[in-house]
């Protein structure tokens, strides 16, 4: 740690409702916009050097290029090409120069723009999910990209692309620290939360590589102290991930695809579909991405939170603090069933809205596990599961069907709408959540806190209204986890309603704040 | 007001302005013209024996459906205008709407992000405005057409103090 990068000490009278004015401004890492933009770099001076040259040395040209190219002499060529690296140059130059960042106690301000100057100003007790993202490019030269999210439905609030990786880790663990609502100079750093009592995880394996005991450092500075340690709670094999992704739909209809095609190929004379070539190549490339972002996937607790890592050739850090996750869901896809394997996802504000095209993979707390990994995964992101043997419970959830486990289903009067499911389909309540449950084949719960209710519907169509039966939505941001309870009883229904409403906002008035160690 | 099968019980509705029902009908108005007209041009092209080929009980069957459709809406509005109603609570605002297909919504005042009061052209003249409750959740949005002006005002101004005092994050 640097003396300049070193954090603002207010003084023992300063309220904390100020900014230290003193924060020092920083600027990122001055290969970034050569990391960002390398590409276009590579490909104008391949197709440059490759006019030039075939121009100079005269002979067949492979690609030959506009007219006034091949005729120019070589010292002119080059000259030309000076200029626009210099051009680029100039322009990488001036991004860097007008990039700079500042994080005070309660905020964090980017200034962008060259031309169009932009300020931002982002409230730390308001982040939804910090992320360090590691493209190829900027792994070779040690970088990383720290992004910073906010709940509001576009990009991220703050992208630094890119800083040195230890640089990285230290400003995340500053932000987190502070979001927590630790001030700076910090107090010892909280222990870990024991792990709780109800979820008896079995697969709990402690990391060596973490820092086990923060409290043996001098607390010299906040971050150091405040760089919680982390307990590893789950892990994906990649064999398990190759099987996985083995055993999509997607996957077994683009093998029995191209078989088919391969008989049809071989049987019909003149018969070769290539045409249909982009679309088994954009199937593959669905698979090499989703093997990409799901490789050597790790999710460890944290006092910051839920920790994912993961990557094949861009590794992404990701930190979700405690009490953002708005919904959960678990899924059980039906090709899974017979190994017992389950997929996780949740609701974050400022990840899963669509404008972002890496919010499906960003909102994955596990992109396959068995029974013991969901516990684990959810022991973290639902720390209180309000129900006395949460094992059972949400084995009953996941799996069960009928009233076990106190789910409430579907009437058998509703059979002939939905011939598999009926049993299935309900919906359970814990002391802190509700629990919906769906599907007969594709199996799925939604878990939705009663302090995260956004709002609830209940709506009926003609042919429910015949066969009595309401749905009832819970509200919630937008991301993968749409929570509904199909084909209520509609007197169970109305009743719930309104009782969910008052526990939503009963919850609300004990459990609201952003803040989630120092005082809210 | 009325109470539906799916209305929780006791819950006093206060149903919306009954002339919010011309704002809708203007609007119908304006949208079945413009459908007639669309599809009464091959009627128009038989007739004027331009398009010969167009066979004419096509060109007679798009234009009457359209009609017959257009006044079964028609004589639904004021029905779904009345079936249109809000309740406020201690801690959420409820709004159900829908005949046949039946809305109830609710929204905790201490979720929402901000309020909208917007008035149109036809509300302008018959002194009427809408009222909406955003939330995070944009299925939790709770839309309130056709509220008198004062009404609309005195919600505001009460879902803002009271989204004030039951504050919370997200």
């Amino acid at each position: 740690m640097t003396p300049g990068r070193a954090l603002p000490v207010p003084g023992p009278g300063e309220t904390d409702g100020q900014d230290t004015p003193a924060a020092p401004w920083h600027r990122v890492h001055p290969v970034s916009p050569l990391v960002r933009g390398w590409i276009a770099v590579v490909a104008i001076a391949f197709v440059y050097g490759q006019n030039t040259l075939s121009s100079f040395f005269g002979e067949e040209e492979p690609n030959p290029g506009p007219e006034f190219i091949s005729r120019t002499p070589l010292m002119v060529s080059l000259l030309v090409g000076a200029g626009i690296l210099l051009l680029i140059l100039l322009g990488f130059f001036g991004t860097w120069w007008f990039t700079k960042y500042q994080i005070t106690d309660r905020h964090v301000n980017v200034n962008t723009g060259m031309v169009f100057r932009q300020q931002r100003q982002a409230r730390i007790d308001r982040v939804q999910s910090i992320d360090i993202a590691q493209p190829l490019v900027a792994r070779i030269f040690g970088l990383a990209e720290l992004r910073f999210d906010v709940a509001d439905s576009g990009s991220a609030a703050m992208n630094l692309a890119f800083v040195k990786l230890s640089e990285a880790h230290q400003l995340r663990n500053e932000i987190l620290a502070r979001a927590a609502g630790l001030k700076s100079p910090a107090p010892p750093a909280p222990p870990l939360p024991a792990p709780p009592d109800a979820f008896p995880v079995a697969g709990a394996i402690p990391d060596p590589v973490a820092p086990q005991t923060p409290f043996l450092e001098a607390p010299a500075s906040a971050s150091a102290s405040l760089a919680a340690s982390e307990r590893v709670v789950a892990v994906v094999p990649t064999g398990r991930l190759i099987g996985s992704l083995l055993l999509r739909p997607s996957t077994i209809l683009m093998v029995l695809g191209i078989i088919g095609l391969g008989i049809a190929m071989s049987t019909i004379e003149g018969f070769a579909p290539f045409y249909l070539l982009p679309a088994f190549l954009g199937m593959a490339g669905a698979l090499w991405n989703n093997l990409n972002t799901g490789y050597n996937f790790k999710a460890a607790t944290s006092a910051d939170g839920l920790r994912l890592s993961y990557g094949l050739l861009d590794t992404r850090h990701q930190t979700v603090p405690p009490g953002r996750v708005q919904a959960i869901k678990v899924t059980a896809p039906f090709f899974w069933r017979p190994l017992g394997w389950y997929r996780v996802a949740v609701n974050v504000a400022g990840i899963g809205g669509g404008a972002a095209n890496d919010a499906e993979q960003r909102s994955v707390l596990l992109p396959v596990g068995s029974y013991e990994d969901v516990l684990a995964v959810l022991s973290v992101v639902l720390p209180a599961p309000g129900v006395a043997a949460p094992r059972d419970f949400f084995a009953a959830a996941i799996n069960g069907s009928g009233p076990e486990g106190g789910f409430v289903v579907s009437p058998p009067r509703v059979r002939p709408l939905s011939p598999l499911a009926y049993k299935r389909q309900g919906y359970a309540l814990t002391d802190t959540a509700l629990v919906a449950r769906n599907g007969a084949l594709h199996r799925s719960i939604a878990i939705v806190p009663h302090a995260r209710t956004q709002g609830l519907r209940l709506s009926q169509g003609p042919l429910a209204r015949r066969f009595g039966v309401v749905d009832l939505s819970l509200a919630t941001i937008a991301g993968p986890v749409v929570p509904l309870v199909h084909q209520l009883d509609v007197a169970s229904g109305r009743e719930l309603f309104l009782e969910q409403a008052d526990r939503a906002a009963a919850a609300r008035r004990q459990t609201d704040s952003n803040h989630w160690l120092g005082d809210a | 007001m009325r109470q539906e099968p799916i209305d929780p019980a006791g819950i006093q509705w206060t149903r919306v302005s009954p002339s919010y029902a011309k704002v809708r009908m203007v609007g119908w108005a304006i949208g079945a013209l413009i459908t007639l007209l669309v599809l009464s041009v091959p009627l128009v092209l038989v007739l004027t024996g331009v398009w010969e080929g167009f066979p004419l009980w096509l060109a007679i069957t798009a234009p009457a459906v359209v009609v017959a459709v257009e006044v079964i809406r028609l004589v639904l509005i004021p029905r779904q205008v009345a079936a249109i109603g809000y309740a406020e609570r201690e801690d959420d605002l409820l709004v159900r709407h829908g005949l046949m297909f039946q809305k109830v919504l609710v929204v905790p005042y201490g979720r929402m992000q901000f309020v909208d009061v917007a008035v149109g052209p036809i509300d302008r003249m018959l002194g009427l405005c809408k009222v909406k409750l955003h939330t995070a959740a944009a299925d939790a949005t709770a839309e309130i057409p056709g509220l008198p002006v004062a009404e609309g005002t005195r919600l505001r101004e009460q879902l803002a103090a009271r989204g004030e005092s039951r504050l919370a994050g997200l």
